[in-house]
């Protein structure tokens, strides 16, 4: 029950026992905080020296944003809005196919004995253990079979593939945790199993859902190596590929556009941790109940 | 609805859950299946609910084979040992699950079903509230509102007051068979308290291993219990067992255990070769505490237990302890000699080999 992971609210004055932890973990995360503060302020000058701006302040680093053809190394890239569009698409429908693929499969896994299905448990985790490197050839292959190089939904398929196995471990465990009595339940109460699945099993599983499903979603926005190596030539690029794109062209690197960049590319991240945290936690404790 | 269930079995692999059982409830009936844990009394409830398809046998509803179809064409209701109610849903949602599922039903049917059904237990003043803000016995109740709302032919229950505190149990006992005949229902209901198959059951089917022992009244049971397991499961405190000789004298039969006679008359028994060994089986509350050197036996008090309406009193006879209740005011003292006194015809007989009942 997610109000007993909560502290009572407190009547009097925090006491300096209740601070102590807070007070470490302030310790620890400051370094961070102080650092994307020092990329959003230097954001908004020329150049920076140490923690210091040089220059006065200005908005030429975010002209990507309403002029991109003034940037050189985005001159021969898609406008920056549909690059953002593309990153979304990407990343939104990565998390929906998981989504789908792993809620279903997370529960024939759970409930179902077949023939095979320890065996299928072993193999799936044994492939979450590979890095995507090291089946960039063979993938790039069977995309080219199936005439999917260089496209958009290719590279969804191929990123979806890589996030399955986590998913559907996930998921599995979260079903697990879902009584059968109350299939049972369902099953008597006139349901079939479809209906039971849907209307009973799945609003339990709902806090792996929401957070699986931004697991996937944060992790198909920052993906760089697969549309990097299976949309070269694109109109669909995603923003983590121009990101680099900045970095390596031209002579020497314009670290302030390189920061304005980078800040616009995690700002969605950075929200939607922001508004999720309480149900990302659920994915590592484990509870289901809501 | 009459239930009919006809060698009813289930295996799972190799072990038998339920073997070959044979039952039949008439419509209306309320019916205990009993046994200690592990009997099957859950498998073969399961197997009436669709839950568990059995592996040999099958199942009746009136003429109806059912023991292939799926829960829900069925027509049951059930309620759960966890109550199983969906955390996700109010409970007014919970009660009218099973007529949301139902084709054809418009809305305001629905909220007029489940008004009735949740005033029918009760919990009419709570359906806006989720099932985590309910005690035990409101969900107790809503669940039995939502096994009910769909008016089904048949009732199961799983262990229906194992979860509820023992105040409250009590006036559970109450109100499910209060409710079942109210609603006339044809009813099963598995449990493992003895008491309570005893309290609420029309009929009782005492399962052990897998196997019926008894489909009896309580009342038979209780008097006439038709083996040795039988006699030891029926009854709080439980039946004292001593194993005896039967032999004739002048016409009727003693039977002799270690210190104790007891005189059994001769019709009670069927024709035997004379001698033979048995179960003697006296329970505590038909033993009579009387002088020492009167009566069929005699001892020393070992230990006595004041229960309020009566003590338990054991009484050491030889090697072995006999269990008697006396009245509350029995002057009873630890060590004292007491003599043991029972009417014959409360003597339970049984096979020593077999177990079953002889007389």
């Amino acid at each position: 029950m997610a109000a007993i992971a909560r502290p009572l609210p407190r009547s009097g004055g925090v006491s300096w026992t209740s601070a102590i932890p807070y007070a470490v973990l302030l310790l620890f995360t400051l370094p961070i905080l102080i650092l994307y503060g020092w990329l959003i302020y230097g954001s908004f000058f020329p150049s920076m020296q140490g923690l210091r701006p040089v220059g006065g302040f200005t908005l030429e680093n975010w002209r990507f944003l309403w002029a991109p053809e003034t940037v050189e190394a985005l001159r021969f890239k898609p406008p920056i809005i549909p690059l953002t569009i593309n990153t979304f698409i990407f990343a939104l429908s990565t998390a929906l196919v998981v989504l789908l693929i792993s809620s279903m499969a997370g529960y024939a896994l759970s409930r179902i004995r077949f023939p095979g299905r320890r065996t299928f448990l072993g193999g799936v985790l044994l492939l979450h253990s590979f890095p995507s490197v090291t089946l960039l050839i063979a993938t790039f292959i069977i995309l080219r079979q199936l005439r999917l190089y260089d496209q958009l939904v290719g590279v969804i398929l191929v990123k979806t593939a890589f996030e399955l196995p986590f998913g559907v471990w996930i998921m599995k465990g979260f079903f697990d945790n879902v009584s059968w009595d109350l299939e049972m339940a369902a099953l008597v109460d006139g349901a079939s199993r479809l209906r039971t699945w849907w209307q009973v099993v799945m609003p339990l599983v709902k806090p792996g859902l929401l957070a699986l499903g931004l697991l996937a979603f944060v992790s198909g926005w920052n993906e760089f190596l697969l549309p990097f190596v299976f949309m070269p030539s694109g109109t669909q690029q995603t923003l983590s590929v121009v990101l680099r794109a900045i970095l390596n062209e031209g002579r020497f690197v314009d670290y302030g556009l390189l920061t304005a960049v980078g800040l616009y590319y995690v700002a969605p991240i950075l929200l939607v941790f922001f508004f999720a945290q309480d149900r990302l936690m659920k994915v590592y404790a484990g509870g289901v109940k809501g | 609805m009459r239930v009919r269930l006809e060698k009813l079995t289930k295996r799972f692999g190799t072990v038998s859950a339920v073997e070959a059982l044979d039952l039949e409830i008439a419509s209306g009936e309320f019916v205990a299946l009993l046994g200690p844990s592990g009997c099957g009394k859950t498998t073969t409830l399961l197997m009436v609910a669709g839950i568990y398809r059995p592996t040999e046998g099958a199942i009746l509803f009136d003429d109806r084979r059912v023991d292939q179809l799926m829960p829900k064409d069925r027509g049951i209701g059930m309620v759960f040992q966890s109550y199983a109610l969906y955390p996700h849903m109010t409970v007014a949602e919970n009660i009218g699950f099973p007529l949301s599922i139902q084709r054809g039903m418009g809305k305001e049917e629905v909220t007029r079903r489940v008004r009735e059904a949740a005033a029918l237990v009760r919990v009419d003043q709570l359906l806006e509230r989720r099932p985590g803000q309910l005690s035990g016995g409101q969900q107790q109740r809503v669940a039995l509102a939502r096994a009910l709302v769909k008016r089904p032919d048949i009732l199961l229950l799983d262990e229906p007051l194992s979860n509820l505190d023992a105040r409250l149990r009590h006036e559970m006992r109450g109100e499910i068979k209060r409710l079942q005949k109210e609603v006339g229902i044809t009813a099963i209901f598995v449990t493992h308290d003895q008491l309570e198959a005893l309290t609420m059951a029309d009929r009782v089917a005492l399962m052990q291993d897998a196997k019926l022992q008894a489909y009896a009244t309580p009342a038979e049971l209780y008097a006439r219990p038709a083996n040795r397991f039988v006699a030891e499961f029926i009854g709080s405190p439980p039946m004292n067992f001593l194993d005896a000789n039967l032999g004739a004298r002048n016409g009727s039969v003693v039977a002799s255990s270690e210190g104790i006679e007891i005189e059994i008359a001769a019709a009670r028994l069927p024709r035997g070769d004379g001698t033979r060994k048995a179960t003697l089986g006296i329970r505590p509350e038909h033993f009579e505490i009387v002088a020492a050197g009167q009566g069929h036996a005699t001892g020393e008090v070992y230990v006595v237990e004041p229960m309020g309406r009566e003590q338990m009193v054991d009484v050491k006879v030889g090697e072995r302890l006999l269990r008697a209740i006396a009245a509350p005011g029995f002057p009873a003292t630890v060590g004292q000699a007491v003599g043991l006194r029972v009417a014959s015809e409360r003597v339970h007989l049984f096979d020593a080999t077999s177990g079953v009942r002889l007389a």
